[in-house]
């Protein structure tokens, strides 16, 4: 017996003294050492210290990559374009890369180790995002499972933005969630104050991120974001526009109609908002508002399951059966989508069966 | 016994915080080999398929993912609802991909009962006859599902 315990102490020992000396030796020997990462062909260049992923070499630089897993590789928002020095894709890159991502260099940053000298390109406007310290305002409830945040920014003070853009909040480490992670959400207020950002955010069962918002955040508390981000904005053209959105896809659209009413611009839009029940449905008011102060806007929500004996006035059905019965021909319009996936994917069914051209539709896909 | 690497990268991604808030394995004391044992050994004992339960789920998943969180029939008795949410969410083996969030939800009006269930969880059932842990969220029996679906021997 104590023959059997002096062999097990012996084996542990041996075992912890060989992982050591490797600790050591990776740390010793495996030393990568000073690293340049070229973005942009020479637009900017960091010395960064070798061994450390791209994504979080970039963010020690306050060059913010859009993350939302805190570098766990699982939500695969921080792609990038490593045109030299990535060294081979790695298990955990492949299945969250389409072939054509592959074969144009694309990696997942949070994965792949800056070993060597890189270059990489990222879109432009990545060099705007900032981290902000910011202070929650207000959080009111919008319906049941939706809130409303307004968040006043303390440092920096201002967020310059184009109506459309998302920012991502942080979920701090709370109760069993041992690390901070990032979700994005659309800025819903109009960009024209740039002290304050409002977001809307709908609870998802089960989400980190969400349970959050709804179980713990207080009005007064102190948040960080960073942005912003996104490309789903109002185009150049003058074009007669199609909006089609369900649940919190409200938020850009609510950004951009204020912006449009502030601005005084009259470009003819019809915004189709889709909910299941009454309960479900909100700033309907805010939003007929808008309408009836110019013609150039109509607001058609509508309701795909109201209750029986429901008072609801306003359409009924889905709402791409609503889009399909009320928009004629598409040809010279443009389509603006913001939603689930599922929505998003029968919106553009429909408003190109009706002739909207593929390239006139935009659309920020919740996913 | 003792745990490969894999093993336990899989079990520190079902753990609560990392990919979801409650994560996969609920209350549920027993070790993940023999959570998965024990429900291949239920689903054998109903004579079916994993891969039948999946496609079958998946099926409902389906047809209540186009009704846009309107309730659908979805056979006898049966009516679905799929409450879809932002985001996307990875299976916790690694390397096989993201999911759509959401949630469906799977009702039974001549028993008055209702399962939850995800995306995810009809990719998990179906490659790997992962029913999570009981006590989570979206644990589920597979006598019961068969039951409610009208598979194998649970339906006899």
């Amino acid at each position: 017996m104590i023959t059997v315990l002096a062999a097990t102490l012996l084996v542990a020992g041996v075992s912890a003294v060989l992982a050591a000396i490797l600790l050591v030796a990776e740390r010793r020997l495996v030393a990568y050492g000073t690293c340049t990462i070229d973005i942009n062909q020479g637009a900017r260049t960091l010395e960064v210290e070798g061994g450390g992923t791209l994504l979080a070499s970039l963010m020690a630089n306050r060059i913010f990559i859009p993350s939302a897993c805190g570098g766990r590789g699982t939500c695969a928002y921080c792609k990038v374009k490593v045109l030299e020095g990535a060294g081979p894709l790695g298990p955990t890159e492949e299945p969250l890369l389409s072939k054509e991502e592959v074969a144009a260099n694309v990696r997942i940053s949070c994965q792949c180790k800056v070993r060597q000298n890189v270059r990489i390109e990222i879109p432009e406007h990545l060099f705007s995002v900032k981290e902000y310290r910011a202070r929650v305002e207000t959080i009111s409830d919008l319906t049941h499972d939706i809130k409303l945040l307004r968040i006043r920014l303390l440092d920096p003070d201002t967020l310059e933005f184009v109506a459309g853009q998302y920012v991502q909040l942080q979920a701090p480490a709370y109760g069993d969630n041992p690390d901070p992670v990032y979700r994005a959400y659309s800025m819903a207020s109009p960009p024209s104050d740039s002290h304050v950002i409002e977001l809307i955010i709908r609870l998802v069962p089960g989400g980190i991120c969400t349970t959050w918002v709804f179980e713990m955040l207080k009005e007064g508390d102190e948040v960080l974001l960073n942005g912003p981000y996104g490309d789903f904005r109002l185009s150049d053209s003058q074009r007669e526009m199609i909006w089609i959105a369900g649940g919190s896809g409200m938020a850009p659209f609510w950004s951009i109609i204020r912006h449009m009413d502030e601005k005084g611009i009259a470009r003819k839009c019809t915004y189709f908002f889709g909910a299941n029940k009454k309960r479900d449905m909100f700033l309907v008011d805010e939003f007929r508002a808008i309408e009836k102060k110019h013609d150039w806007f109509t607001f058609v929500p509508a309701l795909s399951d109201p209750a029986a004996g429901s008072d609801w006035d306003g359409e009924r059905g889905l709402i791409t059966e609503v889009v399909d019965r009320r928009v004629e021909a598409g040809g010279e319009k443009e389509g603006y989508l913001c939603g689930s996936p599922g929505l998003i994917n029968a919106a553009i069914k429909i408003i190109k069966a009706k002739g909207v051209p593929e390239n006139c539709i935009y659309y920020d896909k919740f996913e | 016994m003792k745990r490969t690497p894999d093993e336990e990268r899989v079990l520190e991604r079902m753990a609560p915080g990392v990919l979801s808030r409650d994560g996969f394995l609920g209350a549920d004391p027993r070790p993940l080999n023999e959570i998965l044992a024990t429900d291949q050994a239920e689903v054998d004992g109903l004579g079916v398929t994993h891969a039948a339960i999946a496609a079958r789920l998946r099926a409902v998943l389906l047809a209540a993912r186009d009704a846009f969180g309107r309730s659908v029939p979805v056979g006898e008795g049966l009516s679905a609802v799929y409450h879809e949410a932002m985001g996307r969410i990875p299976s916790p083996w690694p390397g096989e991909g993201v999911f759509p969030k959401g949630e469906i939800e799977l009702a039974d009006q001549r028993s008055g009962h209702t399962i939850c269930y995800t995306p995810l969880s009809v990719h998990l059932i179906e490659a790997h006859g992962f029913y999570e842990g009981r006590g989570s969220r979206y644990r589920l029996e597979p006598s019961e599902i068969c039951r409610m679906l009208g598979l194998g021997e649970a339906s006899a």
